[in-house]
């Protein structure tokens, strides 16, 4: 009967979803993205729109590869990160908000409790249901482009599929802020701006964390150089005084350690170093008070950003990775430091690809599992 | 008569202290059909959804076929039609009968055929592949009570089934209601047609303030309440009275508003042909006489005008306040 059951929630939700135009509308949209991807071809003359040449895309193949201009480009950021999860998600929650409303609803929750099921799998299931937008959007979307980028490229990529899962965990995520919040009011309205209010501060927690993170890796990036820079100068004014000392009597300056104070009298910039790096060292801490402190507020909040980012993660071999080859000459100046752009975002990367799958899925399910778990208490303490 | 309905003591308390039914003892034997009265605010929704387990009751003792009220399995068992239910009006009528007999654990084959055959019976078949969001409120009602038959239940409760219905399905949803009957399944209303409940139902309780004030046949309500009324065409005089007083040994006189009318206790008329004598001997004419027993309605406004001790007038407004 459980089966049964089941099966009977998510035909009616289906039957639901088929009664609502906005569902067509978006795997529509979606359809169309897919033709778009397939529209798009790369080769060794560059990027291509149909038959016609797209000269103000500088890339060909010998600096991105085949695999991650699909994959990366098309799929993941184009496909995945900005249409599914963004454009159809809001589609989504706009789509599902009356969900948990509408089993609780009066004249409707009577008949449903009234049937042999208990209250806290009848709400999983119900609430399993409002995934189903967006799993069959997602599943349409990445069946269509397995198929345009295997036709298009030859890159038949089994890994699309992960896209899957991993929109289907992001969606969740927000889905079980709008359920909660559907939950306790009754009503799909506040259930989708609120959703959207959490989701706005978790992308404005995420662009918090990104900038913060750019700025301590910057200064992290500096501290070095000016170490490094300390390093030489004491280095070769330690060699220069050795020398002199050797000149005038020989044999003296080996061995010999100059003391800060004479070191400094032979270099005038390592003073302005010092505290350039006194001054850095004092921006990391700093920096790294606050990036902590969002870190520690991210941790406890669903993360969206990067669940979606797990995609590109394990769909694109690191090795087919570009290499950005940003020009950058170091300044001849020995009080002057310039941070290499790339450098930054290599090492950005680094300190993303390294925030682990039980900091991300993990904690992000904790915070679903925690909503899911009150909404459950309250549904079956609740009187309809 | 095995009870299908056999509940003690039951008591809700909503937040705030309101309460909603205070201690209410009920039983309802196989193969009956049951009527519960009373008034709005009465508790008669809430008894019902303790019983259906969507309300949790503050304190209930009994059974519901056989198993502790609350047990979810029994529910297979029972079939159900809220008062203002809202069922999804994307789906057809089809569609929304093998929702529930799923939802009821109906096999498909099963759901399949039970569904055209109850559409039948409630006169919808021609409307079986229409959305419900096309229904009359009529006609949502019929389909209502189809879905409450999906499971061939043992037990119906129908709350208000014929509300919205015009005259031709009320009656065509009495004779459902008996057939329910003769096939041996319990029927439970709760209903405010008076009238449309007492040519149906064998048992009726009235309940008030969330106590079940009377519970029996309506032979057994009305016992002690029926009887030959004489009415004249004048007031009759206390004097009057007391002839009559004096004439009729061991027969009760039933207390009556009307100055015109006497009513004794008994289904004999010969045994009150002396007050004719008599008001026609005191120069009365006699304008009716005959045998009268009280309607439902009558009794029902009796009950509900007596308040029991602790009953609060205006309950309904309270308790729907604190379901906010």
């Amino acid at each position: 009967m459980i089966i049964m059951q089941t099966k009977a929630i998510f035909v009616d939700a289906y039957r639901e979803l088929n009664a609502k135009k906005l569902f067509w509308l978006s795997l529509a949209l979606s359809m169309i993205m897919v033709l778009l991807l397939a529209m798009i071809g790369y080769d060794d003359d560059g990027v291509h729109f149909l038959w016609m040449n797209i000269g103000f895309l500088p890339i060909r193949p010998d600096m991105i590869s085949k695999e991650f201009f699909y994959l990366n480009i098309l799929f993941t950021s184009l496909g995945i990160k900005l249409w599914l999860t963004w454009v159809i998600s809001i589609l989504a929650l706009v789509s599902t908000a009356s969900i948990i409303p509408d089993l609780i609803a009066s004249g409707t929750i009577e008949t449903t409790l009234s049937k042999p099921i208990s209250r806290s799998r009848l709400f999983l299931t119900k609430y399993s249901t409002g995934l189903l937008f967006v799993g069959l959007q997602v599943g349409a979307f990445s069946i269509g482009s397995f198929l345009a980028i295997g036709v298009r490229s030859g890159v038949w990529e089994p890994g699309i599929f992960l896209a899957i899962p991993i929109v289907l965990a992001f969606f969740s995520f927000l889905f079980s802020v709008s359920a909660t919040i559907g939950m306790l009011t009754k009503a799909a309205m506040p259930a989708l701006l609120l959703t959207c209010l959490l989701w706005s501060v978790i992308f404005l927690m995420n662009m918090a964390d990104g900038t913060l993170l750019m700025f301590k890796i910057n200064s992290q990036i500096l501290i070095e150089q000016r170490e490094e820079r300390i390093e030489m100068i004491k280095s070769n004014t330690t060699r220069l005084i050795r020398s002199e000392r050797n000149r005038d009597e020989p044999g003296s300056g080996d061995g010999y350690q100059p003391t800060e104070q004479e070191i400094a009298e032979r270099n005038q910039f390592l003073p302005q170093i010092i505290e350039g790096l006194e001054n850095d060292r004092s921006d990391l801490k700093q920096l790294t008070f606050w990036h902590d402190l969002v870190f520690g507020m991210k941790t406890v909040l669903p993360k969206t950003g990067e669940t979606t980012d797990l995609l590109a993660r394990y769909l694109v071999d690191p090795s087919k990775f570009p290499e950005r080859q940003d020009e950058f000459e170091e300044s001849e100046d020995p009080n002057t430091f310039t941070i290499n752009q790339a450098e930054t975002e290599q090492r950005m990367q680094e300190v993303l690809n390294n925030r682990s799958l039980t900091w991300i899925l993990g904690t992000s399910f904790l915070f679903e599992g925690v909503l899911l778990s009150f909404c459950l208490w309250r549904f079956n303490r609740r009187d309809f | 008569m095995e009870a299908v309905i056999d509940v003690r003591g039951v008591e809700k308390v909503y937040k705030g202290r309101v309460h909603a039914l205070r201690g209410v003892d009920l039983r309802v034997g196989s193969g009956e059909i049951f009527g519960l009265l009373g008034p709005n605010g009465a508790g008669k929704s809430t008894l019902v959804k303790v019983l259906l387990t969507v309300i949790r009751a503050s304190k209930c003792d009994g059974t519901l076929l056989g198993s502790k009220v609350g047990d979810k399995s029994r529910l297979r068992e029972v079939g159900y039609l809220p008062e203002h239910h809202n069922f999804p009006k994307y789906l057809t009528s089809r569609q929304l009968l093998r929702h529930f007999g799923a939802m009821s654990g109906v096999d498909r084959p099963t759901r399949n055929r039970k569904a055209d055959e109850l559409l039948e019976l409630v006169g919808m078949r021609d409307w079986a592949n229409s959305k419900l969001g096309s229904y009359s409120k009529g006609m949502r009602q019929r389909v209502g009570l189809a879905q409450a038959l999906m499971n061939d239940p043992k037990l119906v409760i129908l709350d208000e089934p014929t509300d919205g219905v015009d005259p031709i399905g009320r009656k065509d949803i009495r004779e459902i209601l008996v057939r329910l009957k003769d096939e041996g399944r319990t029927v439970f209303l709760n209903s405010h047609l008076l009238s449309e409940l007492e040519m149906v139902c064998d048992r009726v309780a009235i309940m008030v303030h969330g106590l079940m004030r009377q519970q029996g046949t309506i032979e057994e309500l009305t016992d002690g309440q029926s009887g030959f009324a004489v009415r004249a065409t004048a007031p009759i005089s206390d004097e009057v009275r007391a002839q009559i007083s004096s004439k009729l040994i061991g027969i009760d006189p039933i207390a009556t508003d009307d100055p015109a009318e006497l009513v004794f206790a008994t289904g004999d008329a010969v045994q009150v042909q002396p007050v004719i004598d008599t008001l026609r001997a005191n120069g009365l004419a006699i304008h009716q006489f005959g045998f009268r027993r009280p309607s439902l309605e009558e009794l029902f406004v009796k009950a509900v005008q007596e308040q029991p001790d602790g009953a609060r007038p205006g309950a309904r407004r309270e308790q729907k306040g604190a379901r906010r």
